[in-house]
């Protein structure tokens, strides 16, 4: 058994240990709370926006856009899809960065073609960085505090690329918070839109359509909804990423203070069994020194 | 006849205003256009400048916005844009500093892409500025 010494300098690199994950999981739990609050501030505007896109699309069936165009003509295999990899900037979060490079891997690897990475946040950032992947050098955003500002140059850039046809698909991978427990890494197509995600069930056929004027015209609109839908989306996208990557710290810091708990208990039970020890033996070692002087 | 429409005015981060309105003004193109009650179905794009809107009560707001768009249909305005922002929450030496740097930019050799940026930002500046004089 080791010594008292020992198990003590143990109990206390264990209990240092466990004041940091503590302060980690309080800063995480509050910064998650305020994450989910610019959330909640953001879903109206992100719902009724996609109504409206769909009333619009609906109004016009026809609607011939750049945005919507799927590029039937490009081959799968010289097809040039952009990713935007939503990770942290530093680890200590569980599986959380895990699963958003996994997904991302994965889906490289199911579709064919050529592809390039806009990558958010440090660890990603390091890792595709490490596997020579064609990262783009330029996109260079830290995911603490997602603003508007970020996102909306997150999207001029991809929309300014697809329109230049440097892409022809654009995707974004990020976690999305089902609820307070479940989290889980998604892939999202971004552009071209579906006309279909916007519908999701069919129209009657005698449904009364009404006129609906746009102004200037049908394309003037949808240029300038479309990039503000889409900055809404990463916007969206970049909150509950930071949200969920706050939760998972919040979890795995839990998860980590309760086993330096538990480390403790078992350390201080093994120090009081060692203390207890010497303790018996220097009494041994003073009565059977006694007892020795007394039969001189 | 009620001569009032209902209206919500969406900002990405909140939800501005939701309620009955007698007209809106709201900066397009090539200048401005005005709604009142019962105006024809239409969806026209807005560019940063300044919009208006009265309230039921006659209460006249004048608001700072950024791009988006407006939908008219069957007696039902709402407005969708980025920033949506009263005279009193801007800040009035940072849209001054932002106006600066983006005429600072404009001065400069620019891509189209640079120089569209720079030009929207300026627009968006400099109707801050408009929208707070009159504070």
């Amino acid at each position: 058994m080791a010594n008292a010494r020992e198990i003590q300098s143990r109990i206390k690199s264990v209990q240092d240990t466990m004041k940091i994950t503590n302060a980690m999981y309080m800063i995480s739990s509050s910064k998650m709370k305020k994450a989910k609050k610019i959330l909640e501030d953001t879903e109206p505007y992100f719902y009724n926006m996609q109504g409206a896109i769909a009333r619009i699309l609906r109004h016009v069936p026809d609607i011939q856009h750049p945005f919507f165009s799927v590029r039937h003509l490009v081959p799968t295999r010289e097809r040039k899809t952009g990713i935007i990899v939503v990770t942290g900037d530093k680890g200590m979060a569980g599986a959380y960065n895990h699963n958003i490079t996994k997904l991302t891997d994965e889906f490289m690897e199911k579709t064919p073609g050529y592809h390039r990475l806009y990558v958010l946040g440090m660890t990603g950032r390091q890792y595709y960085e490490k596997k020579n992947a064609d990262v783009d050098g330029s996109f260079r955003y830290t995911v603490q505090k997602p603003t508007m500002h970020r996102a909306r140059l997150i999207s001029e850039e991809i929309v300014r690329a697809f329109l230049e046809r440097e892409l022809d698909e654009v995707h974004i991978v990020y976690t999305q918070m089902q609820n307070a427990a479940v989290m889980e890494a998604v892939d999202m197509q971004l552009l071209p839109l579906k006309k279909t995600s916007f519908s999701p069930f069919q129209i009657p056929v005698q449904a009364p359509q009404e006129e609906i004027e746009m102004y200037p015209s049908a394309d003037v609109v949808l240029d300038t909804m479309i990039p503000n839908y889409l900055t809404g989306v990463i916007y969206g996208c970049l909150v509950e990423a930071y949200a969920s990557e706050n939760n998972a710290r919040m979890t795995a810091m839990q998860a980590s203070t309760d086993s330096a708990k538990k480390m403790l208990q078992e350390l201080s039970i093994q120090y009081n069994r060692a203390r207890q020890a010497a303790i018996t033996q220097e009494i041994t070692e003073v009565i059977s020194g006694a007892k020795a002087q007394k039969r001189k | 006849m009620e001569s009032t429409f209902g209206l919500e005015i969406y900002a990405s981060n909140k939800l501005f205003f939701s309620g009955r309105a007698r007209s809106l003004t709201v900066p397009v193109e090539d200048g401005e256009k005005a709604f009142l009650a019962h105006h024809a179905n239409l969806i026209a794009a807005i560019v940063p400048g300044e919009m208006r809107y009265e309230d039921a009560d006659g209460n006249k707001m004048v608001v700072a916005v950024s791009s988006g768009f407006v939908e008219m249909i069957n007696n039902r305005g709402k407005i969708f844009c980025l920033t949506v922002e009263r005279p009193e929450e801007i800040d009035v030496r940072r849209a001054q500093e932002a106006k600066e740097r983006a005429e600072e930019q404009l001065r400069q050799k620019q891509s189209i892409q640079e120089y569209r940026m720079s030009q929207l930002a300026l627009a968006r500046a400099m109707t801050r500025l408009r929208v707070t004089k009159e504070l």
